[in-house]
């Protein structure tokens, strides 16, 4: 795990890509559209909006939260 | 209720109401390009900065938690924990390649400025450096800052403005009218001073300041400026620009007119830059505010000792 972070990224463990999104960041991210609450998938690394049925990745840490860059997610029944 | 409002909104980013004066996308483009070598052409987004901080050392209190919206690699937010008054800084920008190297400084994320995704009133003050001037909707995207802020949460941006490039833009223009016949979008027209201090108050922000300050950079030629700008990621990406590549025989002229006109004795050229920097605060019942009229419960005459006299008898 540790061999595949690059020196720059060992200078702090909050830099590393593989740790948790720091929970302060997610406690004020909301959707940038329905500005509704954000479902973390850390295992999937995404953060999901329910309301507009759409996933935001995470890329080494970042979380995109860009319309253009979000996965639709499966229609699962009526809601 | 500006949040409400956005609720609204469809999932297309763009309000069709406002006019379109940048190509956000090549713009983002021209930011991915630079990052990777930003670090050598940060001169200018230092003295921004720097500027911030500066302003930051001047508030008596702290900020917890904020934001930096546009923040590059991430050298305002590095700055700002400098002054040991801020604690957590999300910073936000645009593109990818840029947030990944702010996380040095903690958490980033990517976003779009016409979708802030994030919480009303959820921080102590919200930063940018040198990032607004590509911004087609400042008002929007002010109040939506706003938004963003605690009661007595402070704004404090600064962006390019007023004559920044203005001998570029000159010169540019001279050259294609002799050289085309007319000319073509090179630099944008930047916001006025006089334009963006009203914007505070309509974003309902209290206690705005806006104020300007130039600096003049010199260089060899106009190349090295192009140069620079390329490596900040400040390049044209005006909806209007040519989308051909500029003749080498357009480049010399422009180069050759802003020698002419600007060039100083030494032979460099001078470059302006002029930072245009607003701060404000979301409204708190502790602020300073005018009383109403009428509201003394002093009289001035006694505070003067003298005498008040009725201003329709004449002396």
């Amino acid at each position: 795990m540790t061999q595949d972070i690059d020196a720059k990224d060992t200078r702090n463990a909050a830099d590393d890509p593989a740790q948790p999104l720091d929970s302060r960041l997610l406690a004020v991210l909301v959707c940038p559209v329905t500005k509704g609450p954000l479902e973390y998938d850390a295992p999937n690394k995404e953060l999901i909006s329910r309301q507009l049925g759409k996933a935001f990745p995470i890329r080494a840490g970042v979380p995109i939260m860009l319309v253009d860059e979000a996965r639709d997610l499966e229609t699962e029944g009526s809601q | 209720m500006i949040v409400r409002a956005m609720d609204k909104r469809d999932t297309s980013a763009m309000n069709p109401e406002i006019p379109r004066l940048f190509d956000y996308a090549q713009h983002c483009r021209n930011r991915t390009r630079a990052a990777a070598s930003f670090s050598e052409f940060d001169f200018l987004k230092t003295e921004g900065a720097l500027r911030l901080a500066d302003r930051l050392e001047l508030v008596r209190r702290d900020f917890p938690l904020c934001l930096d919206f546009g923040c590059h690699d991430g050298l305002l937010t590095n700055h700002l924990k400098q002054t040991g008054k801020v604690e957590m800084v999300i910073q936000a920008d645009p593109t990818f390649e840029f947030a990944k190297s702010a996380r040095v400084n903690g958490p980033a994320i990517v976003s779009e400025a016409e979708q802030l995704p994030f919480a009303p009133a959820m921080f102590d003050a919200v930063f940018s450096c040198l990032s607004l001037h590509w911004i087609d909707d400042l008002p929007g995207l002010l109040t939506q800052m706003r938004a963003l802020l605690k009661p007595d949460g402070m704004l404090l941006v600064s962006f390019l403005g007023g004559s920044t490039l203005n001998e570029l833009r000159t010169s540019f223009a001279e050259a294609e009218s002799e050289i085309a016949g007319g000319i073509s979008p090179r630099a944008a027209l930047m916001a006025d001073i006089r334009d963006v201090g009203g914007l505070l108050g309509r974003a309902g922000l209290a206690l705005p300041v806006a104020d300007a300050d130039r600096l003049t950079i010199n260089y060899p030629d106009l190349f090295r400026l192009m140069a620079d700008l390329r490596g900040m990621g400040e390049q044209n990406a005006l909806q209007q620009r040519l989308r051909k590549p500029t003749s080498r025989q357009l480049f010399f002229r422009a180069a050759q007119i802003y020698q002419e006109r600007y060039g100083q004795p030494d032979g460099s050229i001078p470059a302006s830059f002029e930072i245009i920097t607003l701060t404000g605060w979301a409204p708190h019942e502790s602020q300073q505010r005018p009383l109403r009229p009428g509201s003394a419960s002093h009289r001035l005459a006694d505070s003067l000792d003298t005498i008040e006299h009725d201003p329709q008898s004449k002396p």
